[in-house]
């Protein structure tokens, strides 16, 4: 009888856990989605060219150069993706240093969303990287101390374990395992600190690598403030994916929401966006300053200068007052639009900083080959596909019943 | 002509300084933008005069209020708009749901009409006029807690077309009736809570929002049908289905 029971126990927790209750046929058949046919076919494209890559190097599947080193994989995968992942220690820090509890409905996606993130960026940098067995030389003993990469690829190690265990009382309540997850939960207020460390440091390291190659940069992007502008737009770009993410988590994963502890998404959207208002406000002038540091005025008359107006009224100033507008006239939806916007010019922002104004002046100015498109659209549908199948399984946007009182 | 260097610097310099005055001057009013909120129309405004009835509750001039703590705003010959008095947020805090009936519903004069969610409880209100519901305040949908940072003016909940609103009125307090009614329920109030809440009045504090939650966690529910004037109700209704009727906000 014992034995019995010991067979069936792992059928009955995997159809329970895995597949969501349901039987396999049940299971294979609630995959076939429109949204699920078109994420298989851009796998099935992008995962053999990401062995491709592996197999014959950048050479064979990039318009990577000596003169243009990076490219779309450092631009949108690393520096794009630490940016948008920035909510999860933003939200944190807002929640578990500065009390503000009404926020905590958000924490678990914004950090769920922090922790994959930081991974795909590590994925995505591995591409670009090659040599996957490398990764762990400059953490056990090639110590580059006087490198900004070294500095971020400690920063981003740690900071990946860090969002990992933050992480980790959602999985082990998805397990049913009280000791540990309680184990976690007391790890929770030193691990925001040391997440907030870790983030203030790499997301602006991320920016300081640009410091080394001023020669290269358009004068109207370059400027010695570029660590501080890449550490505000992350706080922005952070808070921009969690309004937008959990308007759109809390449409799509509706029936993950328990009716009976309605969470008030629209006092948390009109709080968040009033935070970022005031953060781009901020930042554009910042950004002014750097303009008048560089003293590069004459350059704004320009096809690039144009750019970068465009780039400073419509991607800053003009999402700055349509969020100020929207929380004082408590309009939710023109606040969810406005973070998407904001998302998009942080992006912009970003990729400005990388490739356009990144040897602006050479002769043949870098171009993203299909294949790194292709690459940069699949790691970031994995991404997606992994959100997912975690929201639909673990506590993440509902509390786990056992555990309310925890909260 | 290429000007000194010094004084190129010179410039330069200016100009930070200028952006970083410009930013702290242009602060201030922005700041003052993203906080306000817009003025309310001309009715609103007319209600919204506070008159502190108590230290703890206001209740604006020109209301009517029922005693199960809804008020009411006549707005027309026939037509009339409902909301929640402060005191319900006071004491249970901002609601997370409302179940408003549909537009076309009948409703009572002193029987229950909504309810509001709160922690995942839900306790029923009872109406102040009688009446058919011609409209429902979608922005209470969108965003319950209106109802309880704004109870006066955004936050109402129904407009109620009503052939006996004369009559109506008079089951209602107004003015300085209703002013000695407040005074009554915030002396029940110190009187049925625990002696916690004698502490918090002697010094002249102000009161938490959701305080029967602080102070009676397990019961609070209980304690809020109780001053809602629906205890007998919900007991009578207990163990009877719940209602499918509501339009859950």
């Amino acid at each position: 009888m014992n034995s019995t029971s010991l067979r069936v126990a792992p059928r009955a927790w995997i159809f329970d856990k895995v597949l969501m209750g349901m039987a396999p046929d049940a299971y294979v058949r609630s995959l076939f989605t429109p949204f699920n046919l078109v994420a298989a076919l851009i796998l099935a494209a992008g995962v053999p060219a990401i062995i491709y890559r592996f197999a014959y190097g950048l050479g064979a599947v990039t318009n990577l150069s000596q003169v243009n080193p990076w490219g779309l994989w450092i631009g949108l995968d690393v520096l794009c993706g630490v940016a948008l992942a920035a909510g999860g220690f933003t939200l944190a820090a807002t929640v578990y240093i500065f009390g503000l509890k009404e926020y905590h409905a958000v924490v678990r996606p914004a950090v769920l969303t922090g922790f994959l993130g930081y991974v795909f960026v590590v994925i995505g940098l591995l591409v670009d990287l090659g040599r996957p067995w490398k990764l762990p030389v400059p953490i056990v003993y090639s110590f580059g101390t006087t490198s900004v990469m070294f500095e971020v690829a400690w920063c981003v190690c740690l900071y990946n374990f860090v969002l990992f265990l933050e992480f980790l009382p959602a999985a082990l309540e998805w397990l049913g395992l009280r000791k540990a997850r309680e184990w976690a939960m007391r790890l929770t207020i030193g691990l925001t600190v040391f997440g907030v460390m870790l983030s203030t440091l790499h997301q602006s390291s991320l920016g300081a690598l640009f410091l080394l190659t001023p020669e290269k940069m358009h004068p109207l992007w370059y400027s010695p403030f570029i660590p501080i502008y890449f550490f505000v737009s992350a706080l922005i770009a952070g808070l921009g994916m969690v309004i937008f993410e959990s308007s759109l988590s809390h449409r799509l994963f509706r029936s993950q929401l328990d009716p009976h502890a309605h969470v008030d998404l629209d006092r948390i959207t009109l709080g968040l966006g009033k935070a970022a208002s005031i953060l781009l406000f901020a930042y554009f002038f910042i950004r002014l300053q750097g303009l008048a540091d560089s003293q590069a005025w004459a350059l704004l008359n320009t096809p690039c200068g144009h750019w970068y107006l465009f780039e400073m009224f419509g991607f800053i100033l003009l999402p700055c007052f349509l969020f100020a507008y929207g929380v004082r006239h408590r309009k939710t939806t023109l606040v969810r639009v406005t973070a998407a916007w904001t998302v998009l010019g942080v992006v912009v922002y970003r990729l400005n900083v990388s490739i356009v104004a990144f040897n602006w002046n050479v002769a043949t100015p870098y171009v993203p080959s299909w294949i790194e498109i292709l690459t940069s659209v699949t790691i970031i549908t994995i991404g997606v596909l992994t959100f997912r199948w975690i929201v639909n399984r673990m506590p993440i946007l509902r509390e786990h019943p056992a555990y309310r009182e925890a909260h | 002509m290429i000007p000194h260097d010094f004084l190129t610097l010179h410039t330069a310099k200016t100009v930070e300084y200028l952006i970083a005055v410009s930013y702290l001057l242009l602060f201030i009013p922005f700041w003052r933008f993203v906080n306000a909120r817009p003025k309310p129309d001309a009715a609103a405004a007319a209600v919204a005069r506070p008159a502190a009835a108590t230290q703890w509750f206001t209740l604006p001039e020109g209301l009517f209020y029922h005693p199960g703590h809804a008020w009411l705003r006549v707005e027309g010959p026939d037509t009339v708009a409902v909301g929640v008095d402060e005191f319900v947020g006071k004491l249970v805090g901002a609601p997370s749901a409302f179940r408003l009936p549909r537009v076309g519903a009948a409703v009572v004069q002193g029987e229950p009409a909504w309810s509001l969610v709160v922690d995942g409880r839900s306790i029923d209100m009872l109406s102040p006029v009688e009446g058919t519901v011609v409209a429902v305040n979608d922005a209470i949908a969108e965003s319950p807690s209106l109802a309880h940072q704004q109870p006066y003016a955004d936050g109402w909940l129904l407009k109620v077309r009503s052939a006996k609103v004369a009559s109506s009125l008079k089951q209602l307090l107004t003015g300085r009736l209703a002013r000695r009614w407040i005074e009554d329920v915030a002396e029940r109030l110190h009187g049925d809570l625990t002696p916690a809440l004698g502490r918090v009045s002697e010094d002249g504090g102000v009161l938490v929002d959701g305080l029967a939650r602080v102070l009676q966690p397990d019961t609070w529910d209980d304690v809020a049908r109780r001053f809602l004037l629906t205890e007998q109700r919900a007991d009578s209704a207990a163990g009877a289905p719940a209602s499918q009727g509501g339009h859950h906000a």
